[in-house]
C-alpha cells in the first residue's frame, strides 16, 4: 500500500469515526451513567449489564479508530463490571474516573 | 481473482471498518451480515473463500454460527476466523477448541487485518 492509498484509508477511518461518533458517545453516557448510579448504591441489573455490554464494545472498536488508550480503559471497566455481584466498591472513584478519561478521548480525537 | 470474504458481526462499526480494511488493502471482495442467521443464509448464497466471524452476538452467537456454518454441506469447508474482544485466556482456549482456523482479536489494526487473515489462510 503506497502513501497515498494509506492516506485515502485514514481519511475514510476518519468518516466511519464521525459516522460512529454518536455511537461512542451513546456508549460512554452509559458508562457515566452507571458510575454515578454505583457511586450511589443505586446500580440496577439493567445498568450493569448494559455497562458491561458499552465497555466491550468500546474496548472491541476505540483501538481500530486509533485510540488504543481508550481501548485499555474500557477493557479495564470491562472486567469491573463482569463480576457477577458487581463491581467492587473500592473501585467506585475509578469506574467514574475511567468513564470521564473515554469521553474526552473520544471527544478530542483528531 | 480477488478473494471473497463474509464478515459476520453485530456491530456496525466493526463491520464497516472491517469491510473498509480488507476492500482497500487487500483489495478483496466483501460481503456481511449483521447477525448470525443472515450469515448462515449470506454464506450460502455467496460461498465466499473465507469468513470473518464475530463471537459476541445477540440471537446465535459466533460459536453457534460456526456449527451451524459446519453442519451444511455447502458451507462445512469454508475457512472461520473468529473476531473476538475477549482477551481472557479461557475464552481464547474454548475459541480456539472449536475448530476454527484461528481467533483474531478486536481491536485490529485496519492497516494489517488482510495480512493476518492472508497469513492464516495462506493466501501471502
Amino acid at each position: 500500500m503506497d502513501a497515498s492509498e494509506q492516506t485515502a484509508l485514514t481519511e475514510a477511518i476518519n468518516k466511519l469515526w464521525t459516522q460512529f461518533l454518536p455511537q461512542m458517545r451513546e456508549r460512554v453516557g452509559v458508562l457515566e451513567t452507571s458510575a454515578r448510579a454505583f457511586a450511589a448504591d443505586k446500580l440496577s441489573l439493567a445498568q450493569h449489564a448494559e455497562a458491561n455490554d458499552a465497555a466491550h464494545k468500546l474496548a472491541g472498536a476505540l483501538g481500530s479508530f486509533g485510540l488504543t488508550k481508550g481501548t485499555v480503559l474500557a477493557r479495564e471497566l470491562e472486567i469491573m463490571y463482569s463480576r457477577e455481584s458487581g463491581p467492587d466498591p473500592a473501585v467506585a472513584a475509578r469506574l467514574d474516573e475511567i468513564a470521564a478519561q473515554l469521553r474526552s478521548i473520544i471527544e478530542n480525537r483528531k | 481473482m480477488a478473494h471473497r470474504i463474509l464478515i459476520i458481526d453485530d456491530e456496525d462499526d466493526i463491520r464497516e471498518v472491517a469491510a473498509l480494511s480488507l476492500e482497500s488493502v487487500a483489495g478483496w471482495e466483501v460481503v456481511t451480515a449483521n447477525s448470525g442467521a443472515q450469515g448462515l443464509a449470506r454464506a450460502a448464497e455467496c460461498m465466499p473463500d473465507a469468513i470473518l466471524l464475530d463471537v459476541m452476538m445477540p440471537g446465535m452467537d459466533g460459536p453457534t454460527t460456526f456449527r451451524e456454518l459446519r453442519k451444511n454441506p455447502a458451507t462445512a469447508h469454508i475457512p472461520v476466523l473468529l473476531l473476538t474482544a475477549k482477551v481472557q485466556a479461557n475464552d481464547q482456549r474454548r475459541f480456539a477448541d472449536l475448530g476454527v482456523e484461528a481467533v483474531l482479536f478486536k481491536p485490529f489494526d485496519p492497516l494489517t487485518l488482510s495480512n493476518q487473515i492472508a497469513g492464516v489462510l495462506g493466501w501471502n
